[in-house]
């Protein structure tokens, strides 16, 4: 008998793995057998210690989270989207699911029954193949989640996957440096320098009998105790601390930490009386904690395609979530963040480059907007801007075409890397926002001359920015032309004030949350517009107006106002609190949806964090009153 | 009651009989279905496809799936409307009297789910009449009234269509009356586990 719905199942699994290995009529049959589940949200598929099922799952819509729950504590190990498969334990184990399924929102999932799909794996090797690994793969892997498309795994971590790595055995130095202990020690700087190496043993055949370091040379060098031609002995530190090889980061960081000292020497036996075999510095540790940001920045500055800054910017995400959940300040993890995104940019726009050949003029790509606040934790939308050296008249043409050629390859490789194109179009690949020093200087006169004038109304983004790479002076130029131009300008600031306040209030008059009243969004909370922004836009406003360079992160804005101006600080202080809580909200509501978490689902909240929110909005309310009040806001109000 | 004893004595075909018979038990099965007519008129106008799908433990079964068009010849030809889609159609073809015998066999006694349900099953009812046979005795929901009983609306109603989009499924080209009992089914279940019912 036909079926139309097994049909129509089979001519969605065929677009994925492993279906696409096997043939359409075979995939009818299968489509026969399967079993369709609709799962409301947060509703449970199955959970650690379950019995098995009788089938996998395939997700046809929506999300499934597969975690495992360890302290009490849901920790996510994968998401499944459309398409992918899990639940694939029974095909290999005999023991209950290690691991739970849960709906991340109304999800439909096909159950494909165990018995009808058996016999196609074992006639098929490549479905073989597909299964074990999507089976044992582990799904932190970003690289592999890459390789393979889409990966979901039913293996369990009883321990947080970082703190798996710490207990790695690491990775170090094999070949250290090895002198006698006739050297000179300028021989020996001599030898450091040439390998890159801060640290060099001293051995006495083939055992450690000291060790120099970086450290030594300025204490005990350049200080000018010791003489620079005596022998490596008078320098040396000795006896050196030794362990075995196959040394944990743990335990390598104890030992360290007991010793105070920064280099391990690694020996045959653990002992200084045998051989050496490589040395472990604190940078050692450093790097073998693997998503670590200096380690990120390293991988950046490798990547070559658009694909492993997508990995790169992935763990990113991850070390975010990670960070958050151990509560580590928000302002670092911004900082971080900052850095890591910052060097995507730089790398993007050096990608463009070696495309394109190197520039006919000097530049300058600056990130604006969230970026040049270095406050952007989620995958939010780009803005950039492009200055470049003014060049004589008959090359300009030229040259503003290469760099609009530049901009448009460097703002395509972040879309792909997960960074959407502005919707404002604010983008240096914009013929309007690429464009010599002098037409910039003009551009940020007139803005701040005769604001509101004019149709091109400013947007205030293009006053936090950020350089990401190209010449420094171009970007101080444009620094003391707005400052210069903010001296006493009474209109600008009254723009800006305007602009500040202008946005929806966040509470109504009875404290209750201001919500979307209608679109997609309805009964939601617009944290964003309603929030954050007024925030923003208050700080660079103060931050201008009292000509402090140099400072772009909110956070920071406010303390140091704080400081410059004792009378508020108070309220300075709290909306520097404020802004942070604010900002902790939408991130984890932008990692819990994967979207920029503009908007927050109050339903969702517990009272406290409610309350906590709430608390969050009342600063802005007083910084309003002292805005109003330092600044005549009439013209445009 | 009476009703019951008034059956005996009626001479009804075999497979009613059969059907009759079970409903002694209550049964865990739910039949999402839909059918196609060609107009609004249980007495006038005639069905031309049922396509029917089933529901055990909140599952979908795939493979529990009824659908047949009957290809009305000489309705279509009396009424001077073209039969293309008798013809067009994929569904295997019966004709009415076996078509119904079928799907009353496939529905047994399990709790009916559709959309309108009313007037498909007073459809159902009329082609039963037909043949002999008695009503369906089958329990129905309408998966309509469950939606309007969730947002608590009453003075408007809801096609299929805009129920299939306000729960996001997946719309197929070609619309048969198979494709609209698996929404129908896929509905029903979110419907079910939103309003709580067992």
């Amino acid at each position: 008998m036909s079926n139309a719905i097994a049909q129509r199942i089979a001519d969605f699994l065929k677009d994925y793995e492993p279906f696409n290995f096997l043939a359409y009529d075979d995939l009818v049959k299968i489509a026969i057998t399967v079993r369709v589940h609709n799962l409301e949200k947060n509703k449970t598929l199955f959970q650690i210690n379950d019995a098995l099922h009788d089938s996998f799952y395939v997700v046809s819509s929506g999300i499934v989270n597969l975690m495992v729950v360890s302290d009490a504590d849901e920790m996510l190990l994968n998401k499944c989207h459309t398409g992918d498969i899990f639940g694939l334990r029974p095909f290999f184990a005999k023991n209950n699911y290690q691991m739970t399924a849960k709906a991340k929102d109304d999800c439909i999932v096909y159950a494909i029954p165990i018995a009808t799909f058996k016999p196609y794996v074992s006639q098929n090797q490549e479905v073989l193949d597909f299964l074990l690994e999507s089976f044992a793969t582990n799904s932190k892997n970003q690289a592999d989640k890459q390789a393979k498309g889409l990966l979901s795994d039913t293996v369990a971590f009883n321990e947080n996957q970082s703190d798996m790595l710490y207990f790695q055995t690491l990775s170090y130095n094999r070949n250290p440096l090895k002198v006698s202990a006739t050297t000179t020690i300028r021989d020996v700087a001599q030898l450091m320098t040439d390998n890159l190496l801060d640290s060099a043993l001293i051995t006495d055949q083939a055992c450690p009998i000291g060790i120099v370091t970086d450290k030594d040379f300025r204490a005990k060098v350049a200080t000018g105790r010791i003489p620079v031609l005596s022998l490596i002995p008078t320098l040396m530190n000795a006896p050196v601390i030794t362990v075995t090889e196959n040394i944990s980061v743990a335990e390598a960081q104890l030992v360290m930490l007991k010793h105070g000292v920064t280099h391990l020497c690694v020996t045959l036996d653990g002992t200084d009386k045998s051989e050496v075999k490589g040395i472990i510095s604190e940078h050692d540790l450093v790097v073998a904690q693997a998503n670590n940001p200096g380690v990120l920045l390293k991988e950046i500055k490798k990547s070559n395609s658009a694909k492993e800054l997508k990995i790169v910017r992935d763990k990113l995400y991850e070390i975010i979530q990670s960070s958050l959940n151990r509560t580590i300040p928000l302002t670092h993890i911004n900082s971080i963040a900052g850095e890591i995104t910052l060097a995507i940019v730089k790398r993007a726009v050096e990608l463009a480059i070696l495309d394109l050949g190197s520039p006919p003029a000097r530049y300058a790509w600056l990130c604006i907007g969230s970026q040049g606040r270095k406050e952007q934790l989620l995958l939010t939308d780009q803005d950039s801007i492009l200055i470049f050296e003014d060049v004589p008249a008959d090359k300009y043409r030229n040259t503003k075409d290469y760099f609009i050629r530049l901009a448009k390859k460097a703002t395509g490789t972040l879309e792909k890397v997960g960074y959407k194109m502005c919707s404002q179009n604010h983008m240096a690949s914009n013929m309007l926002w690429c464009k010599s020093l002098t037409d910039w200087v003009k551009q940020y006169n007139n803005w701040m001359n005769t604001p509101g004038e004019k149709s091109n109304e400013i947007s205030s983004v293009f006053f936090d920015y950020e350089m990401a790479i190209g010449e420094q002076k171009l970007e101080d130029a444009l620094t003391d032309v707005i400052f210069k131009n903010a001296k006493n300008n009474v209109l600008f600031f009254d723009y800006l004030g305007n602009d500040a306040l202008r946005k929806p209030p966040a509470l109504t008059f009875f404290k209750k949350f201001n919500v979307e009243e209608e679109g997609t969004f309805k009964g939601k909370f617009d944290i964003k517009n309603r929030g954050i922004l007024p925030l923003v836009d208050a700080a660079r406003l103060l931050v201008i107006s009292n000509s402090i360079k140099g400072i772009n992160s909110t956070y920071h804005r406010y303390k140091h106002l704080a400081i410059i101006d004792p009378k508020h600080a108070e309220i300075y202080v709290n909306c520097a609190e404020a802004f942070l809580e604010l900002s902790k909200f939408r991130t984890l509501e932008g990692l819990k949806n994967d979207d920029d978490g503009q908007y927050i689902d109050l339903e969702e909240m517990s009272k406290v964090d409610k309350e906590k929110l709430k608390h969050a909005l009342q600063p802005m309310r007083e910084l309003e009153e002292l805005i109003k009040d330092n600044y005549q806001l009439t013209q445009f109000s | 009651m009476l009703d019951w004893l008034k059956n005996i004595n009626k001479d009804y075909p075999e497979f009613w009989k059969d059907y009759l018979s079970k409903f002694d038990k209550k049964s865990n099965r739910y039949v999402a279905f839909s059918l196609e007519t060609t107009g609004l008129n249980p007495r006038k106008d005639v069905v031309l496809s049922i396509g029917a799908i089933g529901i055990i433990n909140d599952q979908v079964i795939v493979g529990d799936v009824f659908e047949i068009a009957i290809p009305q010849y000489k309705y279509l030809h009396d009424n001077g409307l073209n039969h293309d889609f008798g013809m067009e159609s994929l569904q295997p073809k019966l004709a009415e009297p076996a078509a119904i015998e079928n799907f009353i066999k496939f529905i047994d006694n399990a709790v009916l789910v559709g959309h309108r349900t009313y007037f498909d099953v007073e459809m159902l009812n009329e082609l039963l009449e037909k043949l002999g046979c008695g009503r369906l005795r089958n329990e129905a929901l309408d998966i309509e009234i469950m939606y309007k009983k969730l947002h608590d609306i009453s003075d408007k109603n809801f096609a299929l269509d805009e129920l299939a989009a306000h729960y996001k499924l997946p719309t197929t080209e070609h619309v048969s009356t198979t494709d609209d009992a698996y929404n129908i089914a896929l509905m029903f279940l979110k419907l079910k586990s939103k309003l709580g019912l067992r």
